[in-house]
Formats: structure tokens, C-alpha cells, sequence
């Protein structure tokens, strides 16, 4: 509509892009570089801090620990979540409201305060932490975001397809396999793939419910807060490989648009 | 009847994951805020001494939290807007793409982005050290670092998303249609912007302003990396649980962060609300 000053709406845009993702390009920058320093000017580019990060001890079991604990987190999440948003196609327009409300509330408290409130509650109910706790909580924040994806996707869907397959004698389930799922699978494994990417990154929950040992963000954290490593950059760089990639092709996927 | 047992079905994995993992440690958590330390143990009580103790020692604190969050919430809400509208209204075909790099640093990178401001900002980091290379500064400058101005930088860098997608989402609502109705009525570009787009995002503009300032309020880590001596309440919440120990004062603490937190976000809401068509 308006086509009065193009360049300043353009210029404006850049600033915005450029306040967004210079920090996370920086870290991928520098994590090729060889000076011990994250800082200008770059005098060669190199491997360095990536051999660093493969020769740490502490390396390993931490990628090791955020493959497992994103990757049930992402299967139970997209199951339980799915589950969900099945259910609130077949409530009314204000039930459902309600439901998704309900369900969405632990994203509006402070990572710290659930962190501390799991803490709490893992102790007086001796439950033993470690991998499992932080599977567990990690589920209150990602379940909400596979309804909202998954049910967004089945609000326009024809149901239509399915009451055939039943008249034609599927019983509920084998419908659901043969029918529902083919047709919302991308819009299903989007919502797993930001599942996932919303464990790999979680920091603060992990870090009240781990106990001990490291996932990759933890590690990240324990090199950054007494001393700037740039090791860091490299496994800062492995953490957005991963959720900033999962979260693209999982956009592309589902194209869920907010 | 069996109808209705599906749906239960459906839903009860999820309900029972926010009943257990939510309900029940949050009612434990309040219950606590009224128990005692003693030594390291804590001893069931129902005492209003944490709660008092929270307004007498670290009021000030609060007090800072709450006026940094909002700052951070504000300035958040209003640049959020500027590029909802953007993606809207100005972008054209530019608009999906940006829609995309506010979707994806929405999703990853929290602890990524602290990080990398500590690298830019810190006194060897990579803005003095750029300034210094182009001979722009002599030496390098210490104030960019350390202090409250960083923590709002840094928090408004990893809440943008958080506002910008709720307000696009409300102003997806917004037709040209009515647009062009308006200004063929003779609404000039600033009436139209304040009697229908402001007032038609207002419900995204309330979403991202409250998600802005709870999590600004409650962050610990920000302050922590970047802040240096910026006290605020979450850092406090933090070494109750740490070296302290003392988790029913950690408790009381948390539970009036969140309570003033509401009632500031309840107040702005309503503000925001008072927006309306002439």
C-alpha cells in the first residue's frame, strides 16, 4: 500500500535482522577461528576449538546425554501432545479454548520458577534425579507447543475421511493409522522436530533437575561462567546446528505461521 | 457416552502431566513458603516470616526487577510492533522471510544469545575490539559492559520474538479491505493506524507485553553473565537454592516475584486496553 520511502521501511528491516541474528552468527564466527580471544580482527580461520571440544572429557557424555533426553522428550511430547489435540477437535470451540488455556499456562511462569519448583517437589517425593527428571519437566513446556502446532493443523481438517473409513468398518485406531496420520504427518513431525529443538536448547530446567552430569547447554554454561572459552563457540555452535536446524525444517513443514 | 470417554482418553495424558508435574509441585511450593529453616532441614511451620522477610531485605531489589521488566517488557512490545508491522504492512514478499528469522530465534539459542553478548559487549569483546581496529575509539570503552543497560540490551535481543509473533498474529486479522474503506471514508495514514491497526493488534500487543515482562522478571541468568553487580530478584530466588539453602525463603521469594509481577502486567493490560477508537 504505502510505496512512499521503500528504502527507510528496507533499512529499518536490516536493522531489525541484524540485532536478531548477529549474536548467534558471531558464535558460529568465531567458533572457527584460532585466538583465544572472541574478538576482531579474525587472523585465521581454523579447527581449532573443534578439536578442543572432541578431546574434552566432559564432551561426550553431555552430547551424549542431549541426544537421549531430546529424543524421548521429543517422542513423548509429539505422542502425549498429538493425543491432545485430537481430543480438543471433538470438544466445543469454548471447552477447547479453556483446555489449550489450561494447558498452555506453564509457558507463562519464569523457566526459574519451574526449575525451582520441580527441584522442590523431585526431593519431597524422593524421586531420584538425573536423566528422567529432566525428561519429565522438560515435557511441561513442550506439549503445549505440539497441541498448539498439531491442533492449528487439525481445525481444518475434514473429518469428513475418517467417518468413511469408519462406515466403511475401520475401527477407531486403524482409522487414526491409516487415515488422520498420513494426511497431518509433516504437521506432526514438525511439531516433534520443535519439540526437540526446545529440549536441546533448555538450559535453566535442565539445570535444576539434572543432579549431575552435563547436557550441552549445562556444558556451555560451565565453561562460560568462570572463564571465556571460545570451546564455547564450538559446542554453541553444535547446540544452534541443531535446534536452530530442527526448527527450520519443522517451520517448513508444518507451515505453521504463530 | 462412549463419546465422551474418548476424549477423556485423548486428553488425559496431558492433563495428568500438568496435574503432576504442575499443580502439585506448585501448591507444594506455596506450602513450603510458609514453612521454617532450621539448620538445613526444613521444618513445616505456618509462619509469614519468609514473606516478611522478602519485603524487608530485598524490596529494593524487587523494586529494580520490576522497573528493569518493564523497561525491557515496554521497549520489547513497542519495537515487536514495528516489525509485526513491517512483515504486515510493508515487507511484501520480504514479509515470509522475516517471519521466519523472528520464528526461528524464537525457538533456539537462550543460553547462546547471553553468551554471545557477553562476547560483544565485554571490554575485550567484539565491539571494542571492531572500534578499536576501525580507529574509532582509542581505548576500549568499560561502560558497555556490566551493568543494567546490557541486561536490557540482552533481554529485549532474546524476548523480541516473543512479542513480535503474537502482535503478527493479531494483525494477520486486518484486511485491506478495511484499509481502503478507511481511506476512501477520508482517514488520513495516522488515523487509520491508530483507530484500526492499533486497536485490532491490541489483543497480540497484551499477549507479547505480559510473556515480555514475566520472563524479563524472572530471569536470573541475564543478569548473572552480563549484568556483573545487577541484583535482581531471580539471582536472589537462585542462591536460595544454591548456596543458601534456604528453600522455604526461596519459595516466599518466588511467590512474590510472581504476584507483583501479575499485578504490574494486570495494570499495564488494562492501559493498553484504554486504546480505542475515537
Amino acid at each position: 500500500m504505502n510505496r512512499r520511502s521503500p528504502t527507510l521501511w528496507r533499512g529499518i528491516a536490516a536493522l531489525y535482522v541484524i540485532f536478531l541474528l548477529s549474536p548467534l552468527v558471531l558464535v558460529v564466527l568465531f567458533a572457527f577461528t584460532s585466538r583465544a580471544q572472541s574478538a576482531f580482527p579474525i587472523e585465521a580461520f581454523s579447527l581449532l576449538w573443534w578439536g578442543t571440544m572432541l578431546s574434552d572429557p566432559k564432551f561426550d557424555p553431555a552430547l551424549g546425554n542431549s541426544l537421549v533426553i531430546s529424543g524421548w522428550v521429543g517422542l513423548i511430547a509429539t505422542v502425549v501432545g498429538t493425543m491432545a489435540a485430537l481430543g480438543l477437535t471433538r470438544l466445543d470451540a469454548r471447552r477447547a479454548r479453556l483446555v489449550t488455556a489450561i494447558l498452555c499456562l506453564p509457558l507463562m511462569l519464569p523457566p526459574l520458577v519451574l526449575g525451582v519448583t520441580l527441584l522442590t517437589f523431585y526431593s519431597w517425593a524422593h524421586v531420584p534425579m538425573g536423566r528422567q527428571t529432566v525428561i519429565m519437566s522438560q515435557l511441561l513446556f513442550t506439549v503445549p507447543f505440539v497441541v498448539l502446532v498439531v491442533y492449528a493443523r487439525l481445525r481444518n481438517f475434514d473429518f469428513r475421511v475418517v467417518e468413511s473409513a469408519r462406515d466403511l468398518g475401520a475401527s477407531p485406531l486403524r482409522a487414526f493409522f491409516t487415515v488422520t496420520l498420513p494426511i497431518i504427518r509433516s504437521t506432526v513431525v514438525g511439531a516433534a522436530l520443535i519439540a526437540i529443538s526446545l529440549s536441546v536448547d533448555d538450559f535453566i530446567i535442565t539445570y535444576f533437575t539434572i543432579s549431575g552430569g552435563f547436557t550441552l547447554p549445562t556444558f556451555v554454561f560451565s565453561m562460560i561462567r568462570t572463564a571465556l572459552t571460545p570451546e564455547a563457540n564450538a559446542v554453541g555452535t553444535l547446540i544452534l546446528t541443531m535446534t536452530l536446524g530442527a526448527t527450520f525444517v519443522a517451520l517448513w513443514l508444518t507451515r505453521y505461521r504463530g | 457416552m462412549r463419546e465422551h470417554r474418548t476424549t477423556a482418553l485423548l486428553l488425559a495424558p496431558a492433563m495428568t502431566i500438568f496435574a503432576v508435574l504442575f499443580v502439585v509441585p506448585l501448591a507444594y511450593f506455596f506450602v513450603i513458603s510458609f514453612w521454617r529453616k532450621v539448620l538445613f532441614a526444613m521444618r513445616p511451620d505456618f509462619s509469614f516470616a519468609n514473606y516478611g522477610k522478602v519485603f524487608d531485605q530485598h524490596w529494593s531489589t524487587l523494586l529494580f526487577t520490576l522497573g528493569l521488566a518493564l523497561i525491557v517488557a515496554a521497549l520489547t512490545t513497542v519495537f515487536g510492533f514495528g516489525y509485526a508491522y513491517l512483515v504486515r504492512f510493508k515487507a511484501g514478499r520480504w514479509g515470509l522471510p522475516l517471519l521466519f528469522v523472528a520464528m526461528i530465534t524464537l525457538f533456539g539459542g537462550y543460553l547462546m544469545k547471553i553468551y554471545s553478548w557477553m562476547t560483544i559487549l565485554g571490554i575485550k569483546g567484539v565491539l571494542n575490539s571492531a572500534l578499536l581496529g576501525l580507529g574509532i575509539i582509542d581505548e576500549p570503552l568499560s561502560w558497555l559492559f556490566y551493568n543494567p543497560g546490557a541486561v536490557v540490551v540482552t533481554l529485549i535481543n532474546f524476548l523480541l520474538p516473543f512479542t513480535i509473533l503474537p502482535i503478527y498474529a493479531s494483525m494477520r486479522g486486518i484486511t485491506d479491505i478495511e484499509l481502503e474503506a478507511a481511506r476512501d471514508l477520508g482517514a488520513g495514514s495516522w488515523r487509520s493506524f491508530s483507530d484500526i491497526v492499533v486497536p485490532r493488534s491490541q489483543t497480540g500487543i497484551m499477549a507479547g507485553f505480559t510473556l515480555a515482562f514475566l520472563l524479563a522478571a524472572g530471569d536470573y541468568l541475564t543478569p548473572q553473565l552480563v549484568g556483573g553487580k545487577v541484583n535482581m530478584i531471580g539471582v536472589q530466588i537462585v542462591a536460595q537454592f544454591g548456596g543458601i539453602f534456604d528453600w522455604p525463603m526461596g519459595a516466599a521469594m518466588s511467590f512474590v516475584m510472581l504476584g507483583s509481577s501479575f499485578a504490574v502486567v494486570f495494570v499495564a493490560v488494562s492501559l493498553i486496553a484504554q486504546w480505542r477508537p475515537r
